[in-house]
């Protein structure tokens, strides 16, 4: 993603921290059972990644607009289809209880969190770091890395293949196919010279890195060196306080009651 | 060919991954416009997520590349920006460990359809597993969680089985795969003729 | 000469080929020499240096055995594609990339970094510059600047300049020669104008990958011409004596009733931005159009505004219909991508051409006998039950060619067709493109060969900053006026 924007002090957290982080708030939100608790902790977070991923409003509000989406959809299906003792409403198949509404409540709100989370890390981590990161914090093999690295690059270039085929499907008058046979066309017209082209070019990559003497040891020098800063424990102390201070207001003061 | 993965085999697997990285996150658009119609249609094409592991294995036919290849995909969608977050990236892991049991327990020697499809199964079996610790789908009424099963294993069994499958086949008459599977004794023996 | 590379008795086969691409093959280099290796394409030249430089079998397993291969210790490898050599997102981090694999320590990187770049002359205000927004020529000097890094005593060079247009093709090769002066160099290319200036020895090569002539240049060049004429090579002069032989008839364009398209206050927008504009334009049947001008002027944009692969507004119509009314304008004309492998949907040959009749529900002998005269025109009988994605680059460009001409259009636009081809294709894509336009057909091509232009074309487009900022018709047959052709040693006759 090649949008300007300023660097803000989530950036200089040491990607590997950062993401390692992330990952074990993920696993504790799957233990937090309490909707009140899992309330604070998303604002917690929504707070981060509003306010400082450095991005613009508008860019974020564009970006927030699929996890509404999913925090909706996940509830409903939780909320219509769940089991539960007192009934609220019922509608056919469709029956609202107590208990389904607010375990509906519950999942999307995990869900919003889960979204805040990733984006808050994508949206302020560049790919490059956080592979250099992971080779000298936590012993990636470089093979891994570099090919991530490169495989990366190659986004962008996929995408405009993409279009030309779109634009060659317009030109053999695909688009007038229809019926099931079609559709199967479709997906092989699209899938194979993707997928053909990506296997070539990801083996002439390959070939060329190993041209430039690209070898799987660990003894290798770094353009960029990750360490550990103020920054990383100022980060780890956040989450700490959110979590301690979540569950304490939970109890204190419990914005649903149940 | 014991000494793991070379770095063409890893490059080509990520690169195989992340093509279909892009597409789970296009996948996605039509699964949550799918999800509110309830009665678990959306299920129906949740096994496209699967489909990576299975694809890149029976390309380059190597231990590993099935994780690695669930894995990158996981990681692609991520870093595009995936309203699913770090989700992804912990679906991925176990979807992808449980594909590659599969192709382990066949000691990587089959390539046939039947092994594509039971990787799938496995794949969706991890999904299902992680969606009781995540979803809590163990909460939903027993006719709904029934229903939602046999969807995903369903489509499952369609996408990441059954379109795995003859998706490879198509790219070996292309001429493609053979860049990237082991050469075997036999090739070199017919140096050897003539 | 001390040797530094040889290769005796060099078996190889690819697997699941039937036959070996090198039988026996035995050759050698001395340090310093510059040599150039020759052949039809799919002789096996590029795979030979891939073999001479190691990365055969070390990198890429395929069988081989051989009684004696001597790779180089300290070499360089420049690869055709620009973009499928690099790895990093960064200029500045690729070439920190070699640095790293030397295990450079990290404090000398920079300045070794501003060196390479400028040793190649790649002048970026920032050596922090994102490599999609370089050219393809940069992208070339980049991959040098990187394989300088290594610090070579050999440099492989594989077609570094397929896919660059005249001008950075010639760039290119000044450049080579500069730093490759102290260097022995082994080059694989089929454009040869700029290279023979450079090298003192030529490999040529045959179809079945044997070595036909070793010599010094000057004995290869003036004993060999017609082999290297039957291979498609690029040698110079090989226009003048197509033009000699197979002079094109440009008759004057038909008169048509209502002209074939008519544009108006014409713009096409990419991203929401005008990317292109025609004030106005008329075409007729049978006219040949070349569109010229710089890299990112709007060339191919134009293209794509004809075809509405983008947005575009004003007037445009298609034979007196405007174009948002004809119901499939693809019926009336075409499009030949630069990659033909994109436009493939079918699993045969056969199959791909016949793909539009099919659409079209036509009856079965009817699409048989078209598909078969089609085959043959292009030559491709023989390969009727291939993969598409099987064929030579050649073959798939004839290949998308046929498909998109199977149903007889009016128009055909082609983006670039002649890139990267050797003069064999070239000339015949050519051939069969006038076929066309004598018959009536309307051609529309974005190229940068001016000797297209000059030969061929009956009307040149120059567009420049996304406007057409000239429009010139021929005068007299054969000839183009000579003040916007600046092409060296091709004179009016």
């Amino acid at each position: 993603m090649t949008v300007t924007n300023a660097e803000t002090w989530l950036y200089k957290i040491n990607p590997s921290l950062k993401l390692f982080v992330l990952m074990v708030l993920c696993i504790v939100a799957l233990f937090i059972d309490d909707l009140n608790y899992m309330i604070n902790v998303t604002m917690g977070v929504l707070l981060i990644f509003l306010c400082f991923t450095g991005h613009s409003i508008k860019r974020i509000i564009l970006l927030s607009i699929p996890f509404s989406f999913i925090f909706i959809s996940t509830s409903l299906a939780m909320i219509f289809f769940g089991k539960g003792e007192t009934l609220w409403f019922e509608w056919g198949l469709i029956s609202i209880t107590e208990e389904s509404f607010m375990r509906g409540l519950l999942v999307g709100f995990r869900a919003l969190l889960f979204a805040a989370l990733g984006l808050t890390f994508s949206l302020t981590t560049r790919p490059v770091n956080l592979f250099y990161s992971l080779m000298q914090q936590v012993k990636l093999k470089p093979k891994y890395a570099y090919s991530f690295m490169a495989a990366l690059r190659l986004i962008p270039i996929m995408m405009q293949e993409f279009q030309t085929i779109r634009n060659a499907m317009k030109v053999r008058g695909f688009e007038r196919g229809t019926g099931v046979k079609s559709i199967y066309f479709k997906i092989k017209a699209y899938s194979i010279p993707l997928l053909s082209g990506s296997i070539r070019r990801a083996h002439r990559i390959a070939v060329a890195m190993e041209a430039k003497r690209f070898t799987d040891t660990r003894d290798r020098t770094y353009y960029y060196d990750f360490g550990f800063s103020k920054y990383d424990q100022g980060f780890i102390l956040y989450f700490i306080i959110l979590l301690l201070a979540g569950f304490f207001l939970s109890i204190q003061f419990p914005l649903v009651s149940i | 060919m014991k000494k793991g993965l070379k770095l063409s085999d890893v490059l080509v697997t990520i690169v195989i991954a992340v093509a279909f990285g892009i597409i789970y996150i296009l996948w996605g658009s039509i699964y949550y416009f799918a999800k509110p119609l309830g009665l678990h249609v959306d299920q129906l094409i949740y096994g496209m997520w699967f489909i990576a592991g299975p694809v890149a294995f029976l390309i380059l036919r190597k231990p590993g590349v099935a994780l690695l290849a669930e894995i990158a995909a996981a990681s692609g969608e991520f870093f595009l920006g995936s309203p699913w977050g770090l989700t992804v990236l912990l679906y991925g892991v176990v979807q992808g460990l449980f594909a590659e049991l599969v192709f382990m327990v066949f000691r990587y020697k089959k390539f046939n359809m039947s092994v594509a499809v039971l990787a799938a199964i496995a794949s969706c079996l991890g999904s299902v597993l992680m969606d009781f610790a995540y979803g809590e789908i163990g909460a939903l009424s027993t006719w709904n969680l029934s229903l939602f099963m046999i969807a995903r294993f369903i489509g499952s069994v369609f996408f990441a089985g059954l379109t795995a499958y003859y998706l490879v086949k198509v790219l070996e008459t292309t001429g493609v795969t053979n860049l990237v599977r082991p050469v075997s004794s036999k090739d070199y023996a017919e140096l050897d003729q003539k | 000469m001390e040797q530094i590379i040889s290769v005796e008795k060099l078996r190889m086969k690819f697997p699941g080929e039937e036959s070996m691409i090198f039988k026996d093959l035995s050759i050698s280099f001395g340090k310093g020499e510059k040599v150039l290796l020759l052949g039809p394409s799919g002789c096996g030249k590029s795979t030979l240096l891939q073999v001479l430089s190691g990365l055969i079998p070390n990198s890429i397993e395929v069988p081989l055995k051989g009684e004696k291969l001597k790779c180089p210790s300290s070499w360089g490898y420049v690869f055709q594609d620009p973009d499928s050599q690099f790895c990093m997102p960064f200029a500045d981090e690729e070439i920190a990339f070699v640095l790293e694999n030397l295990s450079v320590p990290k404090q000398e990187m920079k300045e070794k970094i501003q060196h390479h770049l400028h040793q190649v002359g790649l002048n970026l205000g920032a050596i922090h510059t994102s490599i999609d927004t370089l050219s393809g020529g940069m992208k070339q000097r980049l991959a040098i600047a990187s394989v300088l890094a290594l610090e070579p005593e050999v440099l492989f060079l594989d077609e570094p300049t397929a896919m660059l247009d005249p001008e950075g093709t010639k760039e290119m090769w000044e450049l080579l020669k500069e730093v490759g002066r102290d260097k022995t160099v082994i080059v694989v290319e089929h454009k040869i104008d700029h290279v023979l200036e450079f090298i003192d020895r030529i490999v040529l090569f045959n179809d079945e990958g044997q070595i036909i002539a070793d010599g010094p240049k000057d004995t290869i060049l003036s004993r060999y011409k017609n082999e290297m004429k039957e291979h498609g090579i690029w040698f110079p002069g090989v226009w003048d004596e197509y033009v000699k032989n197979h002079a094109p008839v440009r008759k004057q364009p038909f008169t048509d009733d209502v002209p074939l398209i008519q544009v108006q206050d014409f713009s096409g927008f990419r991203n929401k931005e005008e990317k292109i504009k025609v004030n106005e334009l008329q075409v007729t049947s049978g006219e040949w159009i070349v569109i010229r001008g710089e890299n990112g002027a709007g060339k191919s944009t134009l293209l794509h505004a004809l075809m509405q692969f983008i947005k575009t507004s004003g007037t445009y119509a298609l034979m007196g219909t405007p174009i948002k009314r004809v119901e499939n304008p693809t019926e009336h004309m075409t499009f030949v991508f630069q990659n033909p492998e994109f436009q493939f949907v079918a699993n045969t040959v056969y199959e791909e051409i016949a793909y539009s009749l099919r659409i079209d529900k036509r009856p079965q002998q009817e699409i048989n006998e078209r598909v078969r005269s089609l085959l043959k025109v292009f030559r491709l009988e023989a390969h009727w039950g291939k993969h598409p994605f099987q064929l030579s680059m050649g073959q798939k460009r004839r290949l998308s060619v046929a498909a998109s001409i199977v149903k007889d259009k009016k128009l055909i636009l082609l983006d670039e067709p002649t890139f990267g081809q050797d003069s064999k294709n070239t000339f015949a894509l050519l051939k069969w493109l006038e076929v066309y336009r004598s018959r009536g057909v309307t051609v529309i091509m974005v190229t940068h060969d001016d000797h297209i232009s000059k030969n061929f074309a009956t009307r040149i487009l120059t567009v420049q900053d996304g406007n057409v900022i000239r429009d010139e018709k021929v005068i007299q047959p054969g000839c183009m006026e000579p003040k916007f052709l600046n092409i060296k040693g091709v004179s009016c006759r």
